[in-house]
């Protein structure tokens, strides 16, 4: 079976603007490229490449994360996907039909009800009429505006706009959909929901391509991930491994900026991170829990010869790419040593004390000097719930444990203490 | 060229939930609401009878000058409104323009069926005029009406995809457009009838297509005869200009994201 999507040798450049504004130079100008005549390179015009010899494809039922910083090129080549734009050179490929999640309530219309905007956001996106009728209960229900349906948009919240863009593009049951950057608005139960929903299309052969800054939602819906920089395909891999390498790349950058002497790389080949695993006290798997309980971040690892003294290093992110905390060997004065063979190395956090968000933990296996690392790996995400609902996640980092006092100066005698463990 | 025609309607639901946007976007938060369909047409009539009754009279065959008007004013008015806001649709819509992929004659189309609309409300006030005074209309002049009503939509539609295109590279062609259409109105038989320009010049006067259309109008509603051969260089001219406007913009319509 081809692949439902295909990018050969694809390469975009932008005009950076109109060189001259006479109306002459502008008119020929304008007619050149209408009709595709003349000399394209006159002029000595200035171009942006956007995209540089890009090549890829997905199979159905894939999923692919675009990574890379701003300004690497994710966004043309969804455009060029979703038919926005052509290419300057090369091929686009899509077979089949495609829903473009790109800027949520870019199709509605501010004074029209949300029931009008289902609609015609729904006719936009390729729907007739019939099909948003047999489909309009679940899109309702999943964006969950049941009161407001014949409000005027332009009254919603940024996150009931969200809701119900993701409910009309994801109700198509696209073969191809595009989500580009737009579930950072809503809440983490909303993420949630849109990630169980994405998972469930995709295991209905949906083929999904999904732009991200948030490496915990590209973990927690996409397999394979490419890594974009300045309009070029750097490295191809399962996205657990391309996101370790943008995160290293990110963490050079941090040290050549610090002018720091002494390279971190990977040498590879002495040792690897086979799994990781987040559990619970009692030892079980670990994809919810509460900022009270403990938590243990397991390496399993295989060494393939006796390293000697190492070190190693965990690091926990929040979805949104904080890095929550570090924890190294060494500075805990913990020593390890690595012999040939397998293992597993545990941290334990108790208790956990984390607000509650997505996370996940990465790992290093780091040289007894604590210099380089030759290994590394990461973890499925879990969440962190709040004991008391209603509290926004990531409205904070941390829940610690706490001790209230109040000390009236009218009796300074008394003073009220208690001791509250998480709530 | 049918092939991309079959796909516009497969879009009809899309042009639709579009048109019915634009007309709600535009009478939603007004008191007077659709009733502002009327007004534009209906003024312009009024100030034109004050004037070519009282100050300067124009023969009009016999057939009150209001009505003489109206009959013209209405199809100009489509035309005119119909031109300008097709001109500025892609413009105003370049954000969902350049994010989702949707055919895009589905804005100008849909610009010209909500202004259709307007015209469907002014036409029926036109019927009332037209029994009012009396007039007798053939059914054999009847039958030519919608041909009348497709040669104008074509001339709008050609015009229309043209303009929305070109405006997207240069907005000089919205104030460019409109005062095109100002000339163009006084070169049309809208205040006056096509008999008061001489002879000779005739020929050349009937190759403006909206001569032929608005003379068909009045001979079809007023005047109780058939359209004559006018209507023939008008035809041709606006089916001329709606395959060169489409070819246009199929041409330069997917440079539209890239301009913006």
């Amino acid at each position: 079976m081809p692949p439902v999507l295909r990018f050969l040798n694809v390469t975009k450049r932008y005009n950076l603007g109109l060189t001259r504004t006479s109306l002459p130079a502008i008119v020929s100008q304008f007619a050149r490229q209408a009709l595709k005549r003349g000399d394209e390179s006159a002029n000595g015009k200035k171009y942006h490449w956007a995209l540089n010899d890009v090549s890829f494809d997905l199979e159905k039922g894939q999923s692919l994360a675009l990574i890379g910083p701003n300004g690497a090129g994710k966004s043309t080549i969804l455009k060029l996907l979703a038919k926005i734009t052509n290419p300057t050179s090369g091929q686009v490929e899509v077979n089949g039909q495609l829903s473009a999640l790109i800027e949520l309530g870019a199709g509605f219309h501010p004074d029209l009800t949300g029931r009008e905007n289902i609609y015609l956001n729904g006719t936009i996106l390729g729907l007739t009429y019939k099909d948003i009728q047999k489909r309009f209960d679940e899109i309702v229900a999943f964006s969950e505006i049941e009161e407001f349906i014949d409000t005027p948009v332009k009254r919603y919240s940024s996150g009931m706009t969200v809701r119900l863009g993701f409910a009309v593009a994801s109700c198509i049951e696209p073969d191809i959909l595009l989500v580009d950057e737009v579930l950072a608005v809503g809440d983490a139960s909303f993420r949630q929901k849109c990630i169980d929903r994405i998972r469930a299309l995709l295991n209905n052969g949906t083929s999904l391509i999904f732009v991200s800054h948030d490496m915990g939602l590209v973990r927690a819906v996409c397999e394979r991930a490419i890594y974009i920089e300045h309009g070029r395909v750097l490295h191809t891999g399962t996205s657990n491994n391309v996101i370790e390498l943008y995160n290293q790349i990110l963490e050079q950058r941090r040290k050549e900026k610090m002018n720091r002497s002494g390279e971190s790389a990977i040498d590879g080949g002495e040792a690897e991170i086979t799994r990781m695993d987040v559990v619970d006290s009692a030892g079980n798997s670990v994809t919810e829990t509460f900022g009270d309980q403990s938590l243990e971040v397991r390496i399993h690892y295989t060494a393939y010869r006796d390293i000697g003294k190492a070190n190693a290093l965990v690091r926990i992110y929040r979805s949104d790419g904080l890095s929550v905390c570090i924890v190294r060997t060494h500075i805990d004065e913990f020593s390890l040593t690595l012999n040939k063979g397998e293992g597993a190395i545990s941290v334990r956090l108790e208790p956990l004390q984390f607000f509650g968000g997505m996370y996940y933990a990465v790992a290093w296996l780091m040289n007894a000097e604590d210099s380089d690392g030759f290994a590394s790996g990461a973890s499925e995400w879990f969440e962190v719930k709040n004991r008391v609902a209603g509290r926004e996640a990531q409205e904070a980092a941390f829940e610690p444990f706490r001790t209230w006092s109040h000390a009236p100066k009218a009796l300074q005698n008394s003073t009220q203490t208690e001791n509250v463990k998480l709530p | 060229m049918i092939l991309q025609a079959r796909q516009l309607l497969k879009t009809r639901d899309l042009v639709w939930a579009w048109t019915v946007r634009t007309l709600r976007g535009r009478y939603q938060q007004s008191a007077l609401g659709w009733f502002w369909a009327i007004v534009q047409p209906v003024a312009t009539v009024a100030i034109f009878s004050v004037v070519f009754t009282r100050i300067v009279p124009v023969d009009t065959s016999g057939v009150p000058y209001i009505l003489f008007s109206y009959t013209a004013v209405v199809p100009w008015t489509l035309l005119a409104s119909s031109l300008t806001d097709m001109a500025m649709s892609l413009v105003q819509n370049m954000n969902l323009v350049g994010k989702i992929y949707f055919p895009r004659e589905v804005l100008p189309v849909a610009a010209l069926l909500a202004r259709l609309a307007d015209f469907g409300i002014s036409f029926v006030l036109l019927i009332a005029l037209i029994m009012i005074y009396g007039v007798t209309v053939s059914p054999e002049g009847l039958l030519f009406l919608p041909l009348i009503l497709l040669i104008q939509l074509a001339l709008i539609l050609g015009l229309g995809l043209g303009s929305a295109a070109l405006n997207v590279f240069f907005r000089d062609v919205d104030p460019l457009l409109k005062l095109i259409i100002q000339i163009w109105f006084y070169a049309s038989p809208v205040l006056y009838p096509e008999t008061l320009v001489p002879e000779r010049w005739q020929g050349l006067y009937f190759l403006n297509p909206m001569a032929g259309i608005v003379a068909a109008y009045r001979d079809v509603l007023i005047y109780n005869q058939l359209p004559g051969d006018y209507l023939l260089p008008s035809a041709l001219i606006s089916c001329a200009i709606l395959l060169i406007g489409y070819w246009f913009f199929k041409r330069v319509e997917f440079q539209f994201a890239d301009i913006i």
